[in-house]
């Protein structure tokens, strides 16, 4: 990149808010995902406009840009593959509006996702969405990746709870999607948006609802000497017709981690546990906690505990939040997959998970969003061993390939990205891909904006490569996958 | 004659037989007060993409039509060639209960969801009129959310996945059919609301709710608009979790056959809708109760259980604007602030003093039906009602107007929406304008 780019970018921005020395680039160059990448150049703009000039900048010289919030990604939307700009907006970080009445609130894009709820706590509201890394990813990524978290089932994603963003467009435009009331006139371009991984542009400002706070909720451990019988408590839970706000489960790999590093009190020789919390009013959460533990018991729980205390319940929850990080009792590498199935399904694809594990020789952690059927498998390996590099991603594929097959999705919340590119394939066909390009087209006719991700390009899972050669995929689709295509 | 014409075959051929003629079968079929040359009936997302690649290449127009529910909605096609009517696409593709989701074909007609959905103790979360005949489709692409959003998010909220029929012949599915997933765009977010002026939509994949083991409704009197709707914004900032809220002026209340007591003549209600278990409902009622006595809320008219969802299907029909004829009446949706209801209601009082308001005071949402008279819309009346709507930015959409008033029902689009990606997405999915464009926001596209 040559040096009249990166003084323009200076005098957009500011001196001190451009970096290019190898050493600041390196920040930049990863996220929570296995991929690495470093950019040319961080430009960190500290308001709209800038952001807007930032952009019509790199339109201008034909280079690739990519928006970076606080990089705790899990599949590599915010990296610079192939090089280009990547545009933090970590210092874009106000909460400009808490309006209580109205139940909503207007942030920059780099205000990190727990601040919201903080702020609005004072008016007995919160931002429900909650994923595990809350107290840093920023409200611009959650948006982007339309994230989840621990409260999904019963409270929806972060697409439910955005009323309206301000986006710079790939071309530099500044333009608003939504607003602060529902049901804008002309099509709902907001909810195409949310979830697009930054590659239909780049959030500028973000218009969110606030929820009132539950009176009460009560959380629930139940302990299970077999997964089977922990996966059929989760469907008759629901099947009863009890939404908890969380239903979350672990197997014993991981509660033997989370042990040795958070000590929740999680019972380390059951086969899984589930932690449910549920929550309402002051007169009902009682009688809805008897009411899980009896579908709890009736699938044979050798125990379900009951949190008495404030610290009891944070310590579990704290024990669930930790689960990914202790994973480093085992190895300081693991690779997370993120797939989705109907939740009926849920013994089925567990003993598909175990029988991968057994097949690759690589162990495998579950921890995940059992309610919503959405996995986590954590497979373990040893980055320093090529071959099990390898092995690790073929097994991560195995997986999605079993989600799908029982009619699931390759991602539940942590995005596609560069990560599960090629998996695509397998969720979608040709003519499905070819709706989402021509959509990507409006928005970023020049693939200038986070190039290379969401689209197949290669040969992982294998089907995108073959209907390229084969020529099923069209050049329209060839075009919105980047230049690596 | 379109009878003897080799496309008439050829789209024969298309729909296995389905398509209609003769101009008194068309007659059935009417959109915006016009009457089509043709009618397809497809069974499948298939068919119908057939017919609409037939019909552009032809280089006609057609407009979508589900249950026919809305057809009196304006602007109307200048001259309506074709109707696809799915209202014979219809029937459960898959249904899990324990998963919270069910599939269905587009024509499915609202009421027999439900009643599939029930027989499972669940619902779908949506409380549009006319649910023998309206369809899931339909209903998407007319956004027709009611009050029940305020509990459990919109249709696009609850709505996991779609496969449409584009124009150019294809069809293609988007987002999921399981609860959760981010992979790829949610491109069909981009029909929901589209008015059918994007594609067809063919197939759905629902999100479902357990249907609340108890249920109960609380009407409540008051003085004033201002008061009910404070009372409401209360209530919803409140830890109770209402189901629903919908606010009526003094008349639309005493459309409402299945409350016990008329409200009085001058008086405001407040209708709260509450679920959950026994106990929940007790609470939800009492806590409501006292919220809406702090904001001199009185008389306060408690439904049971089992005549909630008699009562609810009036307050859906005042809402969609099916209490009214619809040749009698001008009906427009108001979208904007919650705190914001009480002028708005204010300003259309003023503009219109004998238009009826219904609204959902939580999110924001005012139904006014405006009695239709050339004389109350005069241009001057129209335009400064406009300009306030402009300076507190609410936006407006016509559900329906008498055909002499088609012209002056186009709301004015708001500077802040952004006209060009509108039509770029209009350009890129449908470039052959096959899906009647007049139909989609006046004036955006």
């Amino acid at each position: 990149m040559d040096s009249t780019f990166i003084d323009r970018l200076r005098k957009l921005v500011g001196r001190r808010h451009v970096l290019a020395d190898l050493d600041d680039l390196r920040s930049y160059g990863y996220d929570a995902s296995l991929d690495r990448a470093l950019p040319d150049v961080v430009a960190l703009p500290g308001s709209a406009r800038e952001v807007a000039d930032v952009v019509a900048a790199c339109v201008d010289r034909g280079y690739p840009f990519v928006a970076r919030g606080a990089g705790t990604g899990l599949s590599g939307g915010a990296l610079a593959e192939g090089g280009g700009v990547v545009i933090s907006t970590t210092r874009m970080h106000r909460i400009l509006e808490l309006d209580a009445l109205n139940r909503l609130a207007v942030v920059e894009p780099g205000v990190p996702n727990a601040e919201i709820s903080a702020a609005a706590a004072a008016h007995g509201l919160r931002f429900v969405p909650d994923p595990s890394s809350q107290a840093v990813c920023t409200i611009g990524g959650n948006i982007a990746e339309n994230a989840g978290g621990l409260h999904c089932l019963a409270y929806g994603v972060t697409a439910n709870h955005v009323l309206g963003v301000e986006v710079v467009t790939a071309d530099g435009e500044l333009v608003s999607l939504g607003g602060k009331t529902v049901d804008t006139p002309g099509y709902d371009l907001l909810g195409c948006f949310i979830g697009s991984e930054g590659t239909l542009g780049i959030v500028t400002q973000a218009t969110v609802r606030l929820e009132p706070m539950h009176e009460a909720s009560r959380t629930l451990l139940a302990v299970y000497d077999s997964i089977e019988n922990a996966s059929r408590a989760v469907s008759d839970i629901i099947g009863s017709g009890i939404i908890p706000g969380a239903l979350e489960m672990m197997d014993r790999l991981t509660t033997q981690a989370v042990e040795e590093s958070v000590h929740a009190g999680f019972p380390t020789d059951a086969e899984a546990i589930l932690i449910i919390e549920v929550d309402g009013v002051r007169e009902a959460v009682d009688d809805i906690a008897q009411a899980v533990r009896e579908v709890c018991e009736r699938h044979a729980a050798r125990e379900v505990r009951l949190a008495q205390s404030p610290d009891e319940r944070e310590r579990i929850w704290r024990g669930r939040k930790g689960a990914f990080g202790a994973m480093g009792r085992y190895s300081p590498t693991y690779y997370v997959q993120d797939g989705v199935i109907p939740r009926t399904r849920l013994p089925e694809v567990l003993r598909e998970v175990s029988a991968v594990s057994a097949r690759f020789g690589l162990r495998i952690a579950n921890v995940f969003h059992a309610g919503d059927g959405n996995i986590h498998p954590l497979i373990i390996f040893n980055a320093d061993d090529p071959g099990e590099v390898e092995r690790a991603v073929v097994a991560g594929d195995e997986i999605l390939r079993a989600c799908v097959r029982h009619g699931g999705s390759i991602s539940g919340e942590h995005g596609i990205g560069t990560e599960k590119r090629d998996c695509m394939t397998l969720q979608f066909a040709p003519a499905d891909l070819e709706l989402m390009a021509r959509v990507k087209k409006v928005f970023n006719a020049r693939n200038l904006c986070n190039p290379r991700k969401m689209f197949p390009t290669s040969r992982r899972c294998g089907e995108g490569a073959r209907k390229l050669a084969s020529g099923e995929l069209s050049p329209a689709l060839a075009a919105a996958a980047g230049p690596a295509f | 004659m379109l009878g003897s014409h080799p496309f008439a075959s050829q789209l024969q051929q298309a729909v296995g037989g389905r398509v209609l003629v003769h101009p008194r079968d068309c007659d059935d079929y009417p959109v915006g007060g016009a009457s089509p040359k043709l009618v397809a009936s497809p069974v499948g997302v298939q068919e119908a993409a057939r017919v609409a690649k037939l019909i552009g290449d032809e280089r006609e127009r057609l407009v979508v039509r589900g249950g026919g529910t809305k057809s009196s909605r304006p602007p109307c096609a200048d001259a309506l060639f074709a109707v696809l009517d799915m209202s014979k696409c219809e029937g459960v593709l898959a249904y899990e209960p324990g998963d919270l989701t069910i599939s269905v074909k587009a024509g499915t007609k609202l009421a027999h969801l439900q009643s599939v959905l029930a027989r499972h103790g669940q619902f779908f979360p949506c409380d549009a009129a006319h649910a023998a005949r309206a369809t899931i489709g339909g209903t998407l692409a007319a956004s027709a959310n009611g009050a029940l959003r305020q509990r459990y998010g919109s249709l696009r909220d609850n709505t996991l996945g779609m496969r449409v029929a584009l124009s150019d012949g294809t069809v293609a599915f988007s987002g999921a059919k399981v609860v959760k997933s981010v992979a790829g765009y949610d491109a069909y977010k981009l029909f929901i609301g589209s008015l059918g002026t994007l594609g067809v939509i063919g197939e759905v994949t629902l999100k479902v709710s357990p249907l609340p083991g108890e249920q109960a409704l609380v009407a409540i009197r008051f003085a004033s608009a201002r008061d009910a709707a404070d009372a409401a914004l209360d209530v919803a900032r409140s830890p109770l979790f209402v189901l629903a809220m919908t606010l009526h002026d003094p008349a639309a209340g005493t459309r409402i056959r299945g409350l016990p007591r008329t409200p009085e003549e001058r008086d405001w209600l407040l209708v709260i809708r509450c679920g959950g278990s026994r106990s929940a409902v007790r609470r939800q009622l009492d806590g409501a109760v006292a919220i809406c006595e702090r904001r001199r809320g009185r008389d306060f008219l408690e439904t049971p259980h089992e005549a909630v969802a008699r009562v609810w299907a009036d307050i859906a029909e005042l809402a969609a604007g099916d209490a009214y004829p619809s040749n009698g009446f001008v009906a427009a949706r108001f979208t904007g602030l919650p705190a914001d209801v009480p002028p708005l209601v204010d300003a259309l009082r003023r503009a219109w003093p004998t238009c009826e308001i219904t609204a959902h005071p939580a999110v924001g949402v005012v139904y006014a039906h405006v009695p239709a008279d050339a004389s109350t819309f005069s241009p001057s009346t129209i335009e400064a009602f406009w300009k306030a709507c402009e300076r507190s930015h609410w936006s407006v959409q016509f559900l329906s107007a008498p055909p002499a008033l088609a012209a002056v029902a186009r709301a004015p689009i708001p500077p802040s929406i952004p006209r060009g990606l509108n039509q770029k997405v209009k350009a890129a999915l449908d470039p052959r304008g096959v899906f009647d464009p007049t139909r989609g926001a006046a004036g955006l596209l």
